[in-house]
């Protein structure tokens, strides 16, 4: 399985086929206790990486140690997630990149299974060309979430007086739109070399901590520019241009050539031929062909769409500068400086490499150069991964900063590597949404993706990344809700998952259950909300909320525990047959319902109930009619084989008012001999050992007998 | 022109390297020194006295040299890798946050289903109950204290959620008794035992619940090398159980192996709660009887309603300290965690019988323990990585990487 820990700066867990020997990382514990050195630990795994360690100081008991210190911390640790890339450390920034970056997946899978859906229709391979689209607008979409675009370079050169504040660029964006240019947006293909250069000025900076950048040239000769007086005379001005330049940020090229000092109103006469050169180079710089749709405002450059438009332009623009280059005027400059600088800039818009090379710090600066002046247009990713080769020779690095890698892997076309490099440096977020780009840009790498293997268990690397992000989501109390979106996509293991993510929220927390509820419904897992379900229930009873408790366990639909209940409440009615009690579990019987599924003992409860209401009413001295309806009701409960044997005098010697009617008998002979008979039955029940005493006054017994018997009389004598 | 305004020593040895501690964390310096240490110096005045250069923390030494100490400095937080001469990499800085204070005394502590309550046994005796005060909050205070036992608590183990808030606690006497979270007649929520096994005579060592779907099962493991079954008779009730099977743990059933004397056992119930699967648990002793001690994988035949031996994982008899069953999720076989005395090994197990009715295994990883003796393992809920924790005072991390291979992921250890 890959690595959940891949902020360890161990790359081989994530890496396929890597070699097996691995160190592994070392974290330390605070526990803030101070002894013992090894202390006793315990763990335990909450949900997805969140691991709960126990330490315990010392098993001696308590009253050994005097000091105040506890007896042991627990700790919660967050073995991977929202901090893997140190740049998105704010919790909340990470939040709203994780929330944000929902509904582009969920759609694009839609779109995915309506596709594959529909091919299976048509017995037909889906349309690529669709697919793309789908995916283009998947990564704009994600690609937004990232943060704006960037304030490059030109801001800054603006005015020189301003302090230096940029809105630093993330590297995680510039990780996407490489993936973006290379995979994703097919359409622009032949304008990847443009796309770099823009690409390279909007994070050029990303690569300032580690190696010496164009940017952080500008950005230096920006802090000095202040205190500079004239600028053409000092070293670090003409080498701004011509970095800025080697790049292709011609906006500032131009806007730096004009702070020259001829342009000064008074040196205007001194300085005129000086002045006209400078002026030509800024206007050769600045009405250079681009090979681009267009340009974003404020850009300089001359857009072709098309080749043979470009090639022509760019041959003209090229001979326009030979023939500056050429220029007799230079003879009249009489500034050393301005003329030889002026010169080296046109040797960078002629291409030449030692001139480029010296002008940019590191091999990616270079590499764009060579797009912008060498070679203009592209042959492929393998005449593209050669030359990034030559550049990295003529500017050789210790350590390639993690975007150097990855472009890098992208050229180099190895899946793997571009795989292993999102992982180890962008987090488990990124590999989990970009292996869609990584699969629409090649069928190998669809087929590494996408290929089940037995090593993982079965399934493919995409879906092991995808089990991997669910885990990070599911280990926040704020995020786990989303997690079964990336878990459904996983066809294999992903239910699974699901249902122990599921089975592990606290279900006796209303709204957690309502959530679990809602998320079962919407992927049909009746079983694991009948469960959560259940223990609510069983939680809800057990802590004295009956009502709730019976409630749940219907909705989950636990015949076996409804059953218990019904049992439990019959033992209980047995047990207090009194008036006090009967609002107390009248409402239960209620709930319980009347179906007969829910055992035998329930019909009897429901009959009982029915007796006693009408009882209450003959107690608040109501009419006949209600005394009559409970003489029924009595009745139906003693003929009614499922009433226990031990109800049979409690019922009758609460009904003493019924038998003992004033004004007429209520019973009729048949229905008091009925009664007489059981308690016959119930005199010699008495004789056997299991027979169940219940709670009534000892005269109970001949106070019924007596009522019978006078009412018999009475029925007998109306009849 | 510079001035030298300040002057101190930091270390007996050479320094080899000073690094600044980004500003924002104050005037404050890193120094590596000859002697393999990093410390970390700030520029203070504290208690109104002049200001002066203090030694905050050091890192490594002699015995475990730093080649290298760097900053990055995010916008949350200040986080310090450092380089050690015996190529590790560590990290200081793990998103870690303390959750709870333990009683003195404290020497066991187990969690329910959904981490949210915590119980922990002290060596007196006492279960302290702790949960938070609301469901947002991640701190976790004692709300219940109980006395369960005049000797101590040895563990605790939470019962299935569908049966309640209940726990067994095994103890020092032998016993394994359970309680119950409840409220009844109205009165306010108490804990109360609800029944007990074993004591003094017929000494518990482990047990564990199955939570099948449609019953509550018991496996305790007791310290004569018998292993009793129970299951529940109510589920509504924690008070009855059934006695259903007694064994010894053998493959060969007739093979009956009198006097053993066990001092540890472990048992591991599949997690898996399918109705289509026959419950099952994998069982190991720490005994002087090597045959007992070999852990077993016991399913139970629902045709004849017995518990059979299914699966053997390895028969050299290494006395055997933990045991930990893989969740599922997915995968065509099992896996399961064994550290013996002298191994951390992890198992692959078929899910299905070949034609004896046996469960194929096969040893995908294996570890030795050294000097350190695992004292728990635990996988997490993809069954994607365990955890272990031992006598060296470490936690453990193990992962599979693409191809299969297991390997150590991760140590925690504690700051020192």
């Amino acid at each position: 399985m890959p690595g959940l820990l891949t902020n360890s700066g161990d790359s081989s867990s994530i890496v396929p086929y890597s070699p097996t020997t691995t160190t592994p990382t070392v974290y330390t514990l605070h526990h803030g206790l101070t002894s013992p050195i090894t202390p006793r630990l315990s763990i335990s795994w909450s949900r997805g990486n969140s691991l709960r360690v126990t330490v315990f100081r010392s098993p001696e008991p308590a009253s050994n140690s005097g000091d105040d210190e506890a007896g042991g911390k627990v700790v919660d640790l967050k073995l991977s997630g929202e901090d893997i890339d140190s740049e998105i450390s704010d919790a909340a920034r990470w939040r709203r990149i994780a929330y944000g970056s929902v509904a582009p997946f969920a759609h694009l899978q839609n779109k995915k299974n309506a596709m594959a859906a529909l091919a299976e229709l048509r017995h037909s391979v889906s349309y690529d060309g669709e697919w793309s689209k789908y995916v283009l607008e998947y990564s704009k979409q994600i690609n937004s979430l990232l943060g704006s675009k960037k304030s490059s370079p030109p801001s800054l050169i603006e005015d020189p007086k301003t302090v230096l504040k940029v809105e630093e660029p993330n590297s995680l964006k510039a990780a996407w739109e490489l993936l973006e240019i290379f995979y994703a947006d097919k359409q622009s293909h032949p304008w990847i070399p443009e796309q770099l250069v823009d690409w390279l000025s909007d994070y050029d900076a990303l690569f300032s901590g580690q190696v010496p950048s164009v940017h952080l040239r500008l950005v230096e000769f920006q802090a000095e520019l202040i205190n500079m007086q004239a600028v053409e005379n000092e070293p670090a001005y003409w080498q701004a241009i011509s970095s800025a330049l080697a790049v292709g940020w011609l906006d500032i090229v131009v806007k730096l050539l004009r702070l020259h000092g001829s342009y000064q109103l008074h040196q205007l006469g001194a300085r005129e031929t000086e002045n006209g050169l400078v002026e030509a180079v800024a206007v050769l710089v600045s009405k250079m062909p681009r090979m681009r749709v267009d340009l974003p405002s404020g850009k300089l450059g001359e857009c072709y769409n098309n080749k043979s438009d470009f090639m022509r332009a760019w041959e003209k623009w090229r001979a326009q500068i030979t023939k500056l280059d050429c220029s007799a005027f230079w003879l009249q400059c009489s500034h050393n400086q301005t003329k030889e600088n002026l010169k080296n800039l046109l040797q960078i818009l002629l291409g030449n490499t030692s001139t480029l090379s010296s002008a940019t710090c590191h091999w990616v600066e270079l590499y764009i150069a060579h797009f912008l002046y060498i070679r203009p247009f592209t042959s492929g990713l393998e005449s593209m991964y050669v030359l990034a080769q030559k550049c990295i020779q003529l500017k050789p690095v210790s350590t390639h900063h993690k975007l150097m890698r990855l472009i890098l892997g992208i050229l180099e076309e190895n899946t793997e590597v571009v795989l292993a490099e999102c992982s180890r440096s962008f987090g488990p977020w990124m590999i989990a949404h970009a292996t869609e780009l990584l699969t629409a840009g090649s069928v190998e790498a669809e087929i590494l993706l996408k290929e089940e293997r037995d090593n993982l268990g079965g399934i493919s690397i995409e879906e092991s990344h995808r089990l991997v992000y669910a885990q990070v989501l599911s280990s926040h109390a704020l995020t786990w809700q989303i997690a079964p979106i990336y878990l459904i996509s996983c066809v294999k293991h992903g239910v699974g998952l699901l249902e122990i993510l599921l089975y592990k929220q606290p279900a006796y927390h209303s709204q957690v259950l309502l959530k679990n509820i809602e998320i079962c419904r919407m992927y049909d897992l009746d079983s694991v909300s009948s469960n959560a379900m259940k223990i609510a229930g069983v939680h809800h009873w057990k802590h004295g909320r009956k009502g709730a408790g019976v409630f749940w366990l219907q909705q989950a639909g636990d015949e076996t525990r409804l059953n218990r209940i019904a049992q439990k409440l019959f033992d209980f009615v047995g047990k207090s047959i009194s008036d006090e009690s009967f609002e107390q579990w009248e409402g239960l019987i209620e709930l319980l319902g009347s179906e007969s599924r829910t055992a035998g003992g329930l019909e009897f409860l429901h009959k009982y109930r029915d007796f006693k209401k009408s009882l209450q009413q003959v107690q608040d001295g109501v009419s006949i009619d209600a005394a009559r309806k409970a003489v029924e009701a009595l009745i139906s409960l003693m003929k009614n084989p499922s009433t226990p044997q031990r109800f049979w005098l409690p019922l009758m010697y609460d009904s003493l008012k019924l038998l003992n009617w004033q004004e007429r008998p209520l019973l009729n002979v048949s229905q008091t001999n009925l009664l007489l008979n059981k308690l016959q039955e119930l005199l010699v029940a008495r004789l056997r050992p299991d027979f169940v005493e219940v709670a009534l006054p000892p005269e109970a017994s001949s106070s019924v007998r007596v009522a019978l018997a006078t009412n018999l009389g009475r029925a007998i004598l109306e009849e | 022109m510079m001035t030298m305004m300040m002057m101190l020593r930091v270390n007996n040895g050479s320094i080899t390297k000073v690094v600044w501690v980004p500003p924002e964390y104050g005037d404050a310096i890193a120094c590596i020194c000859s002697d393999g240490s990093l410390s970390i110096w700030e520029e203070i005045s504290e208690d109104s006295e002049p200001v002066q250069w203090k030694q905050c923390t050091s890192f490594g030494g002699p015995l475990d040299q730093v080649l290298d100490g760097q900053f990055g400095n995010s916008v949350s937080s200040l986080k310090l890798t450092i380089a050690y001469s015996n190529g590790l990499v560590k990290k200081p800085d793990l998103m870690e946050k303390s959750i709870a204070t333990l009683d003195k005394g404290t020497i066991c502590s187990s969690w329910n289903y959904c981490g949210q309550r915590l119980a922990t046994g002290l060596i007196d005796g006492i279960i302290a109950i702790f949960d938070t005060s609301d469901p947002a909050s991640s701190f976790f205070t004692s709300t219940f204290k109980f006395k369960v036992n005049n000797g101590s608590i040895t563990k605790v183990v939470w019962v299935p959620p569908e049966y309640g808030d209940a726990i067994a606690c095994i103890c020092s006497d032998g016993s394994l008794s359970i309680w119950e979270e409840i409220s009844e007649d109205s009165e306010p929520v108490q804990w109360k035992q609800c029944t007990s096994f074993g004591g003094p005579l017929d000494q518990v060592l482990d047990g564990q619940f199955g939570n099948s779907v449609s019953s509550l099962k018991l496996t305790v493991a007791y310290s004569n090398g018998l292993v009793k079954v129970y299951e529940i008779l109510d589920s509504m009730e924690l008070k009855n159980w059934q006695l259903q099977a007694e064994f010894q743990n053998v493959t060969d059933s007739l093979a009956k192996f009198g006097k053993a004397s066990c001092s540890l056992a472990s048992i591991s119930w599949n997690p898996q709660r399918s109705e289509s699967r026959p419950a099952s648990f994998v069982l190991g002793f720490n005994s002087d009887t090597p045959q007992l001690n070999s852990p077993k994988v016991w399913e139970f035949d629902q045709d004849h309603q017995r518990w059979l031996p299914v699966a053997e994982l390895g028969d050299n008899g290494d006395l055997v300290n933990a045991l930990a069953w893989a969740p599922n999720i997915g995968r065509p076989y099992e896996l399961i965690a064994v550290a013996t005395s002298k191994e951390i090994s992890i198992w692959q197990m078929a899910s299905n019988p070949d034609a004896n009715g046996r469960l194929s295994v096969e040893k995908v990883g294996m570890f030795p323990c050294h000097d350190n003796q695992v004292w728990q393992m635990e996988w997490d809920m993809s069954g994607m990585t365990l955890a272990t924790s031992g006598t060296d005072g470490r936690v453990r991390l193990w992962q599979s990487n693409l191809n299969g291979i297991w390997h150590e992921q991760a140590v925690i250890e504690s700051a020192t």
